[in-house]
């Protein structure tokens, strides 16, 4: 175990992100049913369930890629789920990392990390590259610049999408379930990159089931049910005691 | 003695490598029944012109027996590709003399009547001026109809039902309506509403609206064919929905329509022939004023092999453009 997780993160300012009461409908089915969170600087916030509990789409609501039904969400203070707020370039502030990465297959890896910068950034294209370089180089692609997304393993793509957040300089970046897609011996060299991440003091939402993983980076650890959220609070506490006999079944089925 | 062992060994090597073969796959069973075939034939095969009901029958059983011997030789894994190559096409020669022979025909009086190449003077400046009609209207029609249907297909990808209820009525209208009539109706029937456009633009526009609405839906269906995803991780990145278009869904897209785009262009450029019925001078136009003009249909003859010189290289051309960009390391 790394050093007490809570020290990293700074509570005295207002949350990096914050979830009042978020309810979301898909055409009647009632997915989200008032999700309260808080995330604050620095914090690593794991998000746990079963398929199809809410997880996804909750964290998928925190950028607005999903619109949420009702309830607020706030970035750093600032309601972002208010019709006059610029929703790109928040989205631009928060960064977000995909199941199957999601990779634009017709750019390099350089091009796919340099166009958020060149056209939301509004960088011009060298220094867009070399930013798009060094951020892939701090992800270990330091050789895969020129190459195009089906040249590249598993691994290799996800660490590319998550250079391709990092680049933008986020405030936060949400990850959803950036290793099931992966071959198992491809899973720690990602992990390892976050892992590096969150030291680093990035705030991260993460929709996970790499309990080992979870254990070692999160702060906090909410468990979702069927939409609502059944149990939350620091990570070791929820995974080695949990009180919801909905997370000992969980937890039991993922061992 | 060294001879002998080694005339021995080759034929040993021989029948060891021919002891499977039925006997009718083997060269000499083939070489007697051609001979037999060839000597049938100069025996037995009719005179020129039109047979009698039996010598037709005759003419189709010799046919045949070299067709079932063609088969023979064509379905052997052991016989030589050069051999098969020259088989199967001494078959279809042989199939062209037989009709050339017994099809009762006066060639003498088509060649005077289609291929008389011996007047043309003065028709091949109207090729050239038809052609370069044709290639105007087409060039000018392409462009504007993938301007149109590009758009149309990005408005129809947008779920907004009004613009959806317009376009989906100029997508169905102008998929139903055969080009001919919307380009009769353009040209005879508009003046009489005031609308008076000169016959080139009147068939432009009928090409264009035609093109147009199928191209609209090509575009459509390849944009609707990127995954939600590459929408999800642009919209991620902060990048706004045009930006989003632009340079994450149109390049991809592109790739996914070339070959069905270019099978429209090319259908297109063939489509010009119907603004004959309108008088645009393009090439049929020109075609059929020679036919007047020299009292024979060899232009029209002409037409057709100057359609072919003109559209077969372009549709080559439009394979070797699918072949590289599929090439690209792109997907």
């Amino acid at each position: 175990m790394n050093a007490a997780p809570e020290t990293r993160s700074d509570t005295t300012r207002a949350p990096m992100i914050e979830a009042r009461g978020i309810h979301k409908y898909f055409s009647g089915t009632h997915v989200l049913r008032g999700i309260n969170a808080r995330v604050a600087h620095g914090e690593v916030v794991a998000l746990m369930g079963r398929s199809g509990s809410g997880k996804s789409t909750f964290l998928r609501c925190l950028n607005r890629i999903e619109e949420p039904s009702e309830g607020d969400v706030l970035i750093d203070g600032t309601i972002i789920t208010d019709l006059r707020t610029d929703v790109n370039s928040v989205r631009a502030d928060i960064g977000m990392v995909f199941q199957d990465y999601n990779l634009f297959p017709h750019m390099t890896a350089l091009e796919n990390v340099a166009l958020g910068l060149i056209h939301v950034r509004k960088r011009p294209r060298s220094e867009a590259q070399d930013l798009a370089a060094s951020a892939l180089t701090q992800v270990g692609l330091a050789d895969h610049l020129t190459k195009y997304p089906n040249q590249l393993s598993g691994g290799q793509q996800q660490r590319v999408a998550i250079a391709r957040s990092l680049a933008m300089r986020p405030k936060a970046i949400l990850f959803d379930e950036p290793t099931s897609a992966l071959d198992p011996e491809m899973v720690h060299e990602v992990l390892d990159v976050m892992r590096t991440l969150a030291s680093e003091g990035m705030t991260m939402v993460v929709v996970s089931h790499e309990i080992g993983f979870l254990r070692k980076v999160a702060d906090q650890l909410i468990m979702f049910d069927d939409g609502v959220v059944i149990e939350r609070g620091p990570t070791a506490r929820v995974l080695d005691a949990p009180e919801h006999a909905r997370t000992r079944e969980f937890l039991g089925a993922l061992k | 003695m060294m001879h002998m062992t080694n005339f021995q060994m080759t034929i040993q090597q021989w029948r060891k490598r021919w002891a499977y073969q039925p006997w009718f796959r083997r060269y000499e069973c083939l070489a007697l029944g051609l001979a037999v075939w060839v000597v049938a034939a100069l025996l037995f095969l009719p005179p020129f012109g039109r047979p009698a009901p039996l010598g037709a029958a005759g003419v189709i059983l010799w046919y045949l027996a070299g067709f079932t011997m063609a088969g023979v030789l064509l379905t052997d894994r052991e016989k030589p590709i050069l051999l098969k190559r020259a088989t199967s096409l001494s078959v279809i020669i042989l199939f062209f003399w037989l009709f050339y022979r017994y099809s009762g025909t006066r060639w003498d009086r088509v060649q005077a009547q289609f291929f008389d190449f011996s007047r043309m003077d003065g028709v091949w400046e109207m090729y050239a001026q038809g052609l370069l009609v044709t290639l105007q209207v087409a060039i000018v029609a392409a462009v504007l109809s993938i301007i149109f249907g590009l758009t149309f297909g990005i408005l129809r990808t947008l779920g907004n039902p009004v613009i959806n209820l317009f376009l989906g009525l100029h997508i169905d209208i102008f998929r139903a309506l055969p080009l001919i009539v919307s380009m009769v109706l353009i040209f005879y029937a508009l003046p009489f509403v005031g609308i008076r456009l000169p016959a080139f633009w009147a068939a432009v526009l009928a090409l264009v609206l035609m093109n147009s609405a199928y191209q609209a839906e090509i575009f459509r269906a390849g944009i609707e064919s990127i995954p939600r995803g590459q929408i999800d991780a642009a919209r991620a990145l902060g990048l706004g929905p045009g930006a989003t278009m632009r340079h994450v869904i149109l390049p991809q897209a592109f790739k996914i329509v070339i070959p069905p785009l270019t099978n429209n262009l090319v259908s297109l450029v063939k489509d010009t022939a119907v603004a004959y019925v309108i008088t645009v001078p393009e090439l049929l136009t020109n075609a059929q004023q020679a036919v007047t003009w020299k009292r024979t249909p060899t232009p029209l003859i002409l037409s057709m092999f100057v359609y072919l010189a003109t559209l077969i290289p372009l549709i080559h051309l439009t394979r070797r453009l699918e072949r590289r960009l599929n090439a690209g390391n792109t997907r």
